[in-house]
């Protein structure tokens, strides 16, 4: 075998360690509130804002509040350490990032997609003409 | 109707351009190469007719085409209606095809002059084949009644307005952040042209002196439309930040890297004649990279990870991506393979004191980086594949593997110079290595004393100190003689530069909150914060709401106003606000408000209760007060100038037991910025306590949810307008402003370069 290849193979085997280091310390795994509570690590769950409930942020603490609800229907109040996420109320389902502490689903990332629901339905305005 | 019509003709003009073209070169007929060319300038007028139809369409309000109804309203000015366009998926689609074609349009004099244009524009035809393919699938002229012909629209009936633009999108970045973008994809399908023409010919050292330019130019383009949507995250969207290795930003990152190693190792071949497999497997991968990278936007797989939204394309449009991705990969794998034993012409081993074997391994670490890019972007999508919980990588995985390979790719480009081609002078290289960490090692020092701290980042700054120092000595020699020699230096001082910027940001920046109640001054980091008021601006426009939040900032050599925006706006049906953060530019550092929320002070000792809930009396704790319900209107007797009556039922529980009944009256006016409440004070039990009603939030999903805010005073008490609290986050960038220094000189660096290719090719 030629040093050349047994050069490039051992620096593309420590990149390659390094990187699933990295890969495996970085990773966060999507999950319901219910595998959420059994990890006990930071996980996302995919959800929806429970309107009802109301959210509530706390400017002095710097803390958003509301209940989310996961796609098997199991709710948890949030704490996220920030401001209001932009986009909330018209979000069709939220991503948060965090973990469940006694019963409250403490984060540190709340991702909020918007509606592509209006995205293929006529406009209101057109309904009401 | 014409513009469905020209959209099909556009592919079929394609298909015939490539087979003439493909048939040109293996006949050698020079008749089919004129039929080839004839055929792809028809395709480009039909795409730039079509763009300029769809942008007449958008500025004409022709609301009955779904996608000028989708990406526009009649309020948008001129220049954000031209990149309404471009907004959505089947406007950039165009705006990406016609690019590709418009480029082609230069490429083909080029490519003929340098004998290359049968095999090189049947390879550029067949990409435009495929594109052209996905706008049929994709058209942007297709009609709101076809469109919504499930929901019965007909064509008698025609929007009277769009929907808008995304306010997110309206300022001047729009205009120019996709279109250059999208140029520098569009460049990358010429490397790859050239490269697969360099095959069919085996011709595989003359393409790289053809296909260089283009690879610089496609390079430099690219590098510089990442940095525009990274200065448009900072500047308008507040994402706090340039780059937050969001997929999006991600799938524009890749097909960059791939392209800079690209050019490393294309200088390599040009030199050495070494790396021929290389280059030519490089050239496929930048261009397929752009395909993944679409593939991965556009498909919507990555919808739950990325802060970008993405639309569903259909299937369709998902399964031509994906065979135009699979099927250029297994074209350019399959020419490869098919010529491996051809290309083996060549085979020496470089020795490592030279300056392609630097090169070599500086190109392998930046595909290093691509490859870790690729793998965090597609970690979802992958573990899906392969039926594993879904799961994502976190930034700390990016920063993670950079901070090993940054330092790594810093050492051996600062080697590559200090060592020569061919064969390296041992006296000359210690003596220069010599001086380089000499001063290197100072400027580290002073690096450490001046407070970092952290080790990977003194690592980090150390090798970007080597390797400006070994650039900026070699560069400087260079420009005395000719600047534009001195291009790749230039680049590379950039790019040092680049990353004292993410140190410093990374590094020192401060970050405050605060809370600031108007006219009340607030000290965080040195720096007295007052919230002095707001103004309402762009008032002509009649879908928005815009308001200006200045906030005076003295201290620290400061004293001036820097002011924030909130924008309410009917496109999200002033659901919620946009914000926009304010900035004061420096040099040395960048003051950075961003805002959090606004609210009114809590003059009145308010609670916010349930239906059915209770609340202690904020001014005596003996009372227990639960709200009822709510009354209607129509129970409390006539409007009031213009104001409706309503009031929440509320029962006090007093210490002895006693429960008493109180209304809590409350006077509404409806106004254009929502309900306006203004509380009839009533005594509780006849007490010294009184309580009012000051908001009803009615929970239209379940009305026994809804919410009222109760106020509370001591009887007779004057109470002031309530001051507005303006909650933002305020903070320090020092030296932000290298980042955008060191992309520029980057690109500026790649300008001396393409202008020295060009002129090498003649």
């Amino acid at each position: 075998m030629k040093p050349r290849y047994l050069i490039g193979a051992s620096v593309a085997a420590v990149l390659a360690v390094i990187g699933w280091f990295a890969l495996d310390s970085s990773a966060v795994e999507y999950a319901d509130l219910d595998r959420a509570e059994k990890l006990g690590k930071t996980v996302q769950v995919v959800g929806t804002w429970v309107k009802s409930e109301g959210m509530n942020y706390d400017a002095s603490a710097d803390v958003f509040t509301f209940t989310m609800q996961d796609e098997q229907g199991r709710r948890v109040p949030v704490r996220l350490q920030g401001p209001k996420p932009n986009n909330f109320e018209i979000a069709v389902s939220v991503v948060v990032k965090g973990r469940i502490e006694n019963g409250t689903l403490e984060a540190t990332n709340v991702l909020t997609k918007c509606p592509s629901k209006y995205e293929g339905q006529p406009s209101d305005a057109m309904q009401e003409s | 109707m014409i513009g469905q019509i020209l959209i099909h003709l556009l592919f079929g003009l394609a298909v015939g351009s490539t087979v003439s073209y493909l048939t040109a070169w293996f006949r050698a007929d020079v008749r089919l190469a004129r039929i080839g060319r004839a055929l792809f300038s028809l395709m480009a007028i039909g795409l730039v007719m079509a763009a300029a139809m769809l942008v007449i369409d958008v500025v004409q309000h022709r609301f009955e085409y779904t996608y000028v109804w989708n990406y526009s309203s009649r309020e948008l000015p001129l220049h954000l209606l031209v990149a309404a366009f471009y907004s959505g998926q089947e406007g950039s689609i165009l705006l990406w095809t016609t690019l590709v074609a418009l480029i082609g349009v230069i490429l083909t004099p080029y490519a003929r002059r340098h004998q290359y244009e049968t095999a090189a524009m049947s390879m550029y035809a067949l990409i435009l084949c495929f594109l052209t393919l996905l706008l049929v699938a994709k058209n942007p002229f297709s009609y709101y009644w076809e469109s919504f012909a499930a929901q019965g629209i007909t064509e008698a009936d025609v929007p009277l307005n769009g929907k808008g633009l995304n306010p997110l999108l309206h300022n001047a970045w729009i205009t120019i952040h996709p279109p250059i973008l999208f140029t520098g994809f569009a460049a990358m399908s010429v490397s790859f042209a050239f490269a697969m023409a360099g095959l069919l010919k085996r011709e595989y050292h003359a393409w790289i002196n053809v296909a260089l330019p283009w690879t610089l130019f496609g390079t430099a383009v690219l590098g510089f439309g990442i940095m525009l949507g990274g200065f448009w995250a900072y500047e308008t969207l507040g994402w706090g930040g340039f780059w937050g290795w969001d997929p999006v930003e991600n799938s524009s990152l890749i097909p960059w890297l791939v392209s800079v190693a690209l050019v490393h190792t294309m200088l390599v071949q040009k030199r050495t004649h070494g790396l021929v497999k290389t280059n030519m497997a490089l050239a496929v991968a930048a261009f397929v990279m752009v395909l993944y990278s679409t593939f991965l936007t556009r498909s919507g797989i990555l919808g739950d990870t990325s802060v970008h939204s993405f639309v569903d394309p259909g299937k369709f449009a998902f399964w031509i991506l994906l065979a135009f991705m699979i099927s250029f990969t297994a074209l350019g794998s399959w020419l490869i393979l098919s010529r491996r034993t051809d290309m083996n012409v060549n085979r020496e081993d470089f020795s490592p004191t030279t300056r392609e074997f630097m090169l070599s391994i500086g190109a392998a670490l930046v595909m290093a980086s691509a490859v870790f890019v690729t793998v965090g972007t597609s970690w979802p999508v992958l573990m899906e594949i392969v039926g594993q919980p879904k799961v994502a990588v976190s930034i700390a995985f990016y920063d993670q593997v950079h901070l090993v390979l940054m330092p790594l790719i810093f050492i051996v480009n600062a080697l590559s110079l200090l060592v020569q081609w061919r064969h390296t002078t041992r006296s000359v290289f210690v003596r220069n290595l010599g001086v380089a960490s000499a001063v290197t090692t100072a400027l580290t020092v002073g690096t450490i004393l001046s407070g970092l701290a952290s080790v990977p980042s003194v690592i980090l700054a150390a090798t970007a100190w080597f390797s400006l120092i070994v650039n900026a000595q070699t560069g400087w020699m260079l420009v005395r003689r000719s600047f534009v020699m001195a291009g790749a230096y230039v680049s590379h001082t950039g790019i040092a530069l680049l990353v004292f910027g993410v140190i410093t940001t990374s590094q020192y920046a401060e970050r405050y909150h605060a809370v600031l109640v108007q006219g009340v001054p607030t000290e965080v980091g040195g720096y007295t914060l007052t919230y002095t008021g707001k103004e309402q601006i762009e008032r002509h426009f009649a879908d928005r709401e815009k308001l200006r939040y200045d906030v005076h900032v003295s201290g620290r050599g400061e004293d001036r106003t820097i002011s924030a925006i909130l924008y309410w706006s009917d496109y999200n049906r002033r659901q919620s606000a946009f914000l926009e953060p304010g900035i004061r530019w420096g040099m040395m550092n960048d003051l950075y408000l961003s805002p959090k929320a606004t609210e009114l002070e809590n003059v009145w000792n308010a609670r916010t209760v349930q239906r059915g809930a209770s609340t202690v009396n904020p001014l005596d704790s003996q009372q227990t007060i639960t709200l009822e319900r709510f009354t209607m209107p129509m129970e409390e007797g006539p409007a009031e100038d213009g104001r409706m009556r309503m009031a929440a039922m509320l029962s006090v529980a007093d210490p002895s037991g006693g429960t008493s009944e109180v209304k809590a009256l409350t006077l509404i006016s409806t106004g254009a910025g929502g309900p306006g409440f203004e509380p009839v004070w009533t005594p509780i039990n006849g007490g010294p306590v009184e309580v009012g009603l000051t908001n009803i939030t009615r929970n239209n999903e379940d009305p026994t949810k809804s919410t009222g805010e109760l106020a509370f005073r001591r009887q007779g008490q004057e109470i002031g307008t309530p001051r507005e609290i303006f909650t933002v986050e305020f903070s320090v960038k020092p030296l932000i402003s290298l980042v955008w220094i060191g992309v520029i000189t980057m690109v500026l660096g790649f300008t001396f370069s393409i202008v020295r290719y060009v002129r090498l090719g003649r």
